[in-house]
């Protein structure tokens, strides 16, 4: 089941590859202009307000990508269960994730672990190796203070318990 | 660990002969050199040769066996985004992106450098021009290529570069497979 078309993302991919060639170019502008200028550049305004453009550039270009690769593993683990619901509830478990800082794969295999999956069964949903996925569990329950599974997920239901899951009205 | 045979002699062949003609004609043969128009036209009747052989060649030289779609590039993207491993046997939609790109501009390198040696288009300036911008192009997208392969290669396990000598894939134990 497809939560929504890949829109979005593709059109934000595009937009990100063309403000990548656009940066490149402009980087090479500036430097350019610095090495025939030297030290001297800094003291011309025109050359540091277009530094200061190129990296303003650079700064976008890394945050939209860090804003799709957000996109895409939340796309990844919504397009199992449709739902309001469950959108609310994923934000719940990403807030949590932040706070503990997971890497990507650790993220990916904790919210498996949250749907009950078994070690065995998540290393085949990722194509890795069991050891691999224990390795990530244990990080996980290390970085959220509790000693397993049950201790882990009860911190998620202690959550749901106390946060109302319906968020607000949406026309559908 | 599993063993596909997946590129076959031509396509090895092909990808190496572009690596030592483009490397040669960018940054070492006189520019003005009739060695440089020679290597062009073996360089662009390789290419010829190569889109031939992916309309009728073996299953993993095929274009129609990895044209990339939004879908199965965002795809890709997404694995890369959730740490999953889902193998690809034959190219990559992100990896064969870059191969239409450097198809593409190597192609128009070859047209614009033949348009140099016509009495038409002799001495014109934008044609000199957009050659020389093409082939900066094309040589910062082989860094890319590079680049990417050698992420790639670390991010899944399978030693692409070896592949693409020996022809043969070697895939870890229990990996997804997505031909």
């Amino acid at each position: 089941m497809r939560l929504q078309s890949s829109a979005q993302p593709v059109s934000l991919l595009v937009l990100i590859v063309a403000q990548s060639l656009c940066a490149a170019f402009f980087l090479w502008d500036v430097a350019a202009d610095g090495l025939s200028l030297g030290l001297l550049a800094f003291a011309t305004s025109h050359f540091v307000i277009e530094l200061l453009a190129v990296l303003a550039l650079i700064a976008g270009v890394v945050f939209e990508t860090r804003f799709l690769m957000d996109l895409l593993r939340r796309k990844a683990h919504l397009e199992e269960q449709l739902g309001l619901a469950a959108g609310a509830f994923h934000d719940i478990v990403e807030a949590r994730f932040d706070g503990w800082s997971l890497t990507p794969s650790e993220r990916d295999v904790a919210h498996f672990t949250l749907k009950g999956f078994g070690i065995a069964e998540i290393a085949e949903l990722r194509g890795s190796a069991e050891g691999t996925v224990k390795a990530h569990l244990n990080a996980i329950y290390r970085k959220a203070g509790v000693t397993g599974r049950g201790a882990f997920v009860g911190l998620f239901i202690e959550d749901l318990m106390s946060t109302p899951l319906r968020p607000p009205e949406v026309a559908a | 660990m599993t063993q596909h045979k997946i590129w076959d002699p031509f396509v090895r062949i092909f990808h190496w002969t572009l690596v030592v003609g483009f490397a040669a004609n960018a940054l070492f043969v006189d520019d003005d050199s009739k060695l440089h128009e020679w290597l062009g036209f073996a360089i662009v009747g390789l290419i010829a040769a190569r889109l031939v052989w992916g309309l009728i060649g073996p299953r993993f030289a095929r274009f129609s066996s990895f044209w990339p779609t939004p879908a199965s590039v965002i795809g890709q993207l997404s694995d890369i985004a959730t740490g999953r491993k889902r193998l690809h046997l034959g190219h990559t939609p992100l990896g064969a992106l870059m191969i239409f790109n450097l198809l593409g501009t190597i192609l128009l390198i070859g047209l614009t450098g033949w348009m140099m040696t016509t009495n038409a288009y002799w001495g014109v300036e934008w044609v000199e021009e957009t050659h020389e911008a093409l082939v900066t192009w094309a040589e910062i997208s082989i860094v890319l290529h590079v680049l990417a392969v050698i992420w790639e290669s670390r991010r899944t396990g399978v030693n692409l570069p070896r592949a693409m000598v020996t022809g043969i894939k070697t895939l870890p134990d229990g990996a997804r497979t997505d031909p």
